[in-house]
């Protein structure tokens, strides 16, 4: 689903690059971890990954589609494959729950009715059926959190990213969260988890690449899987 | 494709509504730089349009050696006539002349008793049309009138002419370069106040460029929008350009010297009435699409 090789990224031509000769695979319907601490380049890999940036060097395959290479007007086509969750939630406060969501396939295109049906369906997934007309920041962060994956699950996507999902949320809410991220690897969507919070893996164990100063230092399998 | 643009302009009012604040900002910047460009041109034309008539008083008087005999005077006048600047031709006989002096004169006449009429010279008095009531027009009515006429003397206001001249140039140099700086210093406030309208809204573009919208889907609301809020824009600066027209441009003017009682002002006619809306709905559009170039980056 995803394949890296030699992948390299500067942020200016003088500075230390962020990312360092990346050569990684990653199946479809994989669930992993990409640690590290702040700086490792982590959230620079997620943003090569939607195309936000492009690498300085190397090659990134998406669903066998060169994104290293790939032109402008091909990108929103290329986004549409993949959801993406941050740790800032990213929610329009001045639309109500239901809009935020049918946003994604309001731009993809979608027919009203289709829209409407989906994001009743998604929003029910994620347990927030009953806010439809709230406006995020009437909600708790949790709850934010849940209306952003019920966003960027809502176009079936192939692969979901998220950039350290968690990091404003307490255990428990985080906890919630992880559940709907197995949920959605279950029904087959790749997933990429950035995060430096280990107790994430020790409860639901799974595949971490540990990066360090832009390099790739780790890659483990679960033992018990 | 309907239901595409049901979406679109859906999307461009409830954008409009979530945003009231912007979008007055939006509408009334353009309004307000829209009015100040009109008004600078309504300015200039009732100028021009003064000015123009204070040259209907320009005439070219011939002062005449000898006076005209009785049956020279057809074919003479004829001849003046077909200069094609020439409009009317008047001869002014000594007879004709001690006449006008002495209703001039007044209660004074009876100075003028036992004068020899013909002592005043005859003249020609040329009427211009009005494209050649000015220098060169004038200049080349002489060349004509010299070469037909034995001219003792030329009378044609040349000072206040050339005074006149120097106005009308400086007039249209002001106007080119005063409303060159407005329409500039319009272009760049309204294309900011978009710009911080969008800059508000940048979190909006972003997420749409991550949901997967195409840049076609994400400009075409905001260019509606623009043309909206432009059109509201050009009707708001031409409403408040004809309600100051009416109750406080003409109604003071009407009573200052400088307007003649035959003067009217003149308002923007039908066609530039449209072109100020149209101008608008541009402005909004390009001013929209312009900004959007800085913050949408797919």
């Amino acid at each position: 689903m995803i394949q890296l090789y030699n992948v390299s990224k500067k942020y200016g031509s003088d500075s230390a690059a962020a990312v360092k000769n990346l050569t990684l695979q990653v199946g479809k319907g994989e669930f992993l971890y990409i640690t590290g601490a702040s700086g490792a380049g982590k959230t620079t890999l997620l943003r090569m990954l939607y195309a936000a940036e492009k690498p300085t060097r190397g090659q990134i395959l998406i669903d066998r589609q060169n994104v290293s290479r790939i032109r402008s007007r091909q990108i929103p086509f290329l986004r549409r494959k993949i959801g993406v969750v941050f740790q800032d939630f990213k929610l329009l406060q001045s639309r109500t729950v239901y809009e935020n969501v049918a946003f994604a396939l309001e731009a993809q295109g979608k027919k009203r009715y289709e829209v409407s049906k989906k994001v009743y369906q998604v929003l029910k997934e994620v347990g927030l059926e009953h806010r439809l007309q709230r406006k995020p920041l009437e909600l708790s962060g949790g709850e934010q959190q849940r209306i952003a994956i019920a966003r960027a699950l809502v176009v079936d996507p192939l692969i979901l990213l998220a950039d350290e999902p968690s990091g404003n949320l307490d255990q428990e809410v985080t906890f919630e969260i992880m559940d709907l991220f197995k949920r959605a690897n279950a029904r087959g969507t790749t997933i990429l988890l950035a995060t430096h919070d280990h107790s994430l893996n020790q409860r639901f164990p799974r595949r971490v690449l540990t990066l360090d100063q832009g390099e790739l230092v780790g890659d483990q399998q679960p033992l018990h899987l | 494709m309907l239901d595409k643009i049901r979406y679109f302009i859906l999307r461009a009012l409830r954008n409009m509504r979530q945003w009231p604040f912007l979008c007055s900002a939006s509408i009334l910047t353009m309004a307000i730089a829209l009015a100040i460009v009109a008004t600078f041109f309504l300015i200039v034309v009732n100028v021009e349009q003064l000015a123009s008539r204070w040259t209907r008083e320009i005439q070219v008087i011939a002062y005449l050696q000898k006076p005209v005999a009785t049956q020279n005077l057809a074919a003479l006048t004829k001849k003046l006539k077909s200069f094609p600047e020439v409009e009317s031709v008047n001869y002014v006989s000594p007879v004709d002349a001690m006449q006008r002096f002495k209703k001039h004169l007044g209660a004074d006449a009876s100075l003028l008793e036992g004068v020899n009429p013909k002592l005043l010279p005859a003249s020609f008095e040329l009427g211009l049309y009005s494209a050649y009531r000015n220098q060169q027009g004038i200049v080349r009515v002489i060349e004509q009138l010299e070469m037909s006429l034995d001219v003792d003397d030329l009378r044609y206001g040349q000072k206040w002419l050339k005074r006149f001249n120097d106005f009308v140039h400086m007039l249209r140099f002001i106007g080119i370069v005063l409303g060159g700086f407005l329409l500039f210093a319009a272009l760049f406030i309204v294309s900011n106040t978009i710009k911080l309208t969008l800059y508000a809204r940048r979190d909006e573009l972003e997420i749409m460029a991550l949901v997967g919208a195409t840049m076609r889907f994400i400009k075409i609301p905001f260019m509606l929008e623009g043309a909206i809020q432009g059109l509201l824009g050009g009707l708001l600066a031409l409403a408040f350009l004809a309600l100051s027209f009416v109750f406080v441009i003409s109604r003071s003017l009407s009573s200052f010297w400088l307007t003649p009682t035959d003067f009217n002002l003149l308002f923007l006619t039908m066609n530039q009435q449209v072109v100020l809306v149209a101008a608008g709905v541009i402005l909004g559009v390009l001013g929209s699409l312009s900004s959007l170039r800085r913050f949408v980056r797919i």
